[in-house]
């Protein structure tokens, strides 16, 4: 195993196994470019740029993680606020679609919440939002490598999206109602966010990949 | 019969000569016995209902058309610009990274991350390209967030500029032409051929006015496929390869006798009477590919 910096990866020409473990795997940041240069070169890479893309599309992750078999709840893209409420009634949870943001969620009980979390969301409406029906309570979770600290359903909505994205660190937002959970979105999470504890569960979980005779670069 | 959707958004519309060759797609289309219709942001949920998605609006990881792509393509419709077309072609490094690993003749491109931005650096990029140099942005478009340099300082006000949203750019020579040859290229066949002129006194196809918000644009003059050079369309077909099977529009410059790629772009702008102006068949050829 061999460990590096992101950006002398970028500037290198190593042909092998690449895990690109970063905390922010937005388009067009480092974590991006990692594994981008990863494939060029024709690596095997976790994560895959494509899902980097995806992951943080709201649209293109509950698609795929029901094309998994991942519970989802039904969903809405557009920009319109009329289409929303006559389509999906309150009260409701709002994501943006293009993921500038760190923090993407909002929830409207009525229309002129609604209002106000699809103009901020779509940016003064220059981009479509994906509205879900709320049905229960939205619990928002660290998920390294799959793993979490949450129990029963939820977690194991982490662990296969993690199976289907390969996104080795990520915060998850999933909506309880009674027993059973639904994927809701994906997000980066911000420097600050992860913990040593953080930290020491994705050092194991690469020691235990490289002890599989995987090699590591990231 | 075939139902095709055409994604736009409003300002598809805005220009008389882009509204006319959304009209002849649909004509086309029509006259060849199939269904053409317009779908617009609050229509995405219709996408399931079509057999195939033809994206006009401005394409980018980033942008509602990405959606739009990769929820047909999950869905097993034929998509004009699949969505790896819309990674690759919509970010310039990973572009420039695919060229350099297949050796496709392209300009002479250094990439920089924001480590980069140092004096010692800097002097090392203008020794390797010389001046002045050009700084392109990865998103960059319509010859926005493209601008030519000359010394450090304006290099670190340009680069803290484009730095603030990617985390990389890509630094490259300058190589001043009278035009840009662009070249379509539908399923790696060359589909139309134009030169791109630069406008007076400019050095890209599209010129910001000073001190205005407009753009001034060169003109384009179309060719017959048949008539440019072979060279020009091999290099063409070339670089298409390391992408994909879909539409691209191929920017290539004329320099010392060689042709060198400036980029490839999907969705390539298709106006009336500009690029179809010798190549009037190509919205059949478009739609046919769509329907296949």
């Amino acid at each position: 195993m061999h460990a590096m910096k992101p950006t002398a990866f970028l500037n290198s020409s190593i042909k092998d196994f690449t895990l690109n473990l970063n905390n922010d795997y937005r388009y067009l940041k480092t974590g991006y470019y990692v594994s981008v240069h990863a494939e060029v070169l024709g690596n095997r890479v976790i994560p895959s740029s494509e899902s980097i893309i995806d992951a943080s599309r709201t649209p293109i992750l509950l698609l795929k993680a029901s094309k998994a078999k991942i519970p989802t709840l039904p969903y809405l893209v557009t920009g319109s606020v009329k289409k929303i409420i006559s389509e999906l009634g309150f009260p409701l949870v709002v994501f943006a679609v293009n993921p500038f943001c760190y923090d993407g969620f909002r929830i409207a009980q009525n229309r002129s919440a609604l209002y106000r979390a699809v103009k901020s969301l779509s940016m003064n409406y220059k981009f479509a939002v994906c509205a879900q029906p709320l049905k229960g309570e939205m619990v928002s979770f660290k998920s390294v490598f799959g793993k979490c600290e949450m129990e029963g359903e939820v977690a194991n909505i982490s662990m296969k999206v993690f199976e289907v994205f390969r996104l080795p660190i990520c915060k998850l937002h999933v909506q309880k109602v009674g027993k059973e959970a639904y994927l809701c979105g994906l997000q980066p999470l911000r420097m600050e966010e992860v913990l040593p504890a953080d930290l020491e569960m994705a050092s194991e979980e690469v020691s235990r990949m490289s002890r599989k005779g995987e090699h590591l670069v990231g | 019969m075939a139902r095709i959707a055409c994604f736009v958004e409003k300002y598809n519309f805005s220009d008389q000569r882009e509204a006319t060759a959304l009209q002849n797609f649909q004509r086309t289309a029509q006259r060849m016995g199939h269904e053409f219709n317009f779908l617009f942001r609050e229509d995405i949920p219709e996408i399931p209902e079509y057999d195939a998605v033809f994206i006009r609006a401005t394409t980018d990881p980033l942008f509602t058309s990405y959606v739009v792509s990769k929820t047909a393509w999950e869905l097993g419709k034929k998509v004009i610009d699949d969505p790896e077309s819309i990674q690759i072609c919509g970010n310039k490094i990973h572009l420039y990274d695919l060229f350099e690993k297949h050796d496709v003749p392209h300009i002479p491109t250094v990439f920089l991350n924001k480590e980069d931005l140092h004096h010692k650096r800097l002097v090392e990029v203008f020794e390797t390209l010389g001046k002045p140099i050009v700084v392109k942005a990865p998103y960059t478009s319509f010859s926005k967030y493209v601008e030519k340099v000359a010394c450090e300082t304006s290099f670190r006000d340009v680069a803290k500029r484009y730095f603030r949203k990617s985390d990389m750019l890509a630094v490259q020579t300058f190589m001043p032409t009278a035009f840009d040859w662009r070249v379509g290229v539908l399923n790696r066949k060359t589909l139309y051929v134009c030169k791109y002129m630069i406008p007076k006194g400019r050095w890209k196809h599209g010129a910001k006015r000073r001190g205005k918000p407009t753009f001034v644009w060169g003109r384009t003059v179309a060719l017959k496929t048949e008539n440019a050079p072979s060279k020009l369309k091999e290099v063409a077909l070339k670089a298409c390869d390391v992408i994909g099977h879909g539409l691209y529009g191929v920017d290539i410059k004329e320099f010392n006798g060689n042709y060198v790629v400036v980029e490839v772009n999907d969705n390539p702008s298709i106006y009336a009477g500009y690029e179809d102006s010798r190549n009037t068949d190509l919205y059949g050829k478009i739609i046919e590919y769509l329907v296949d």
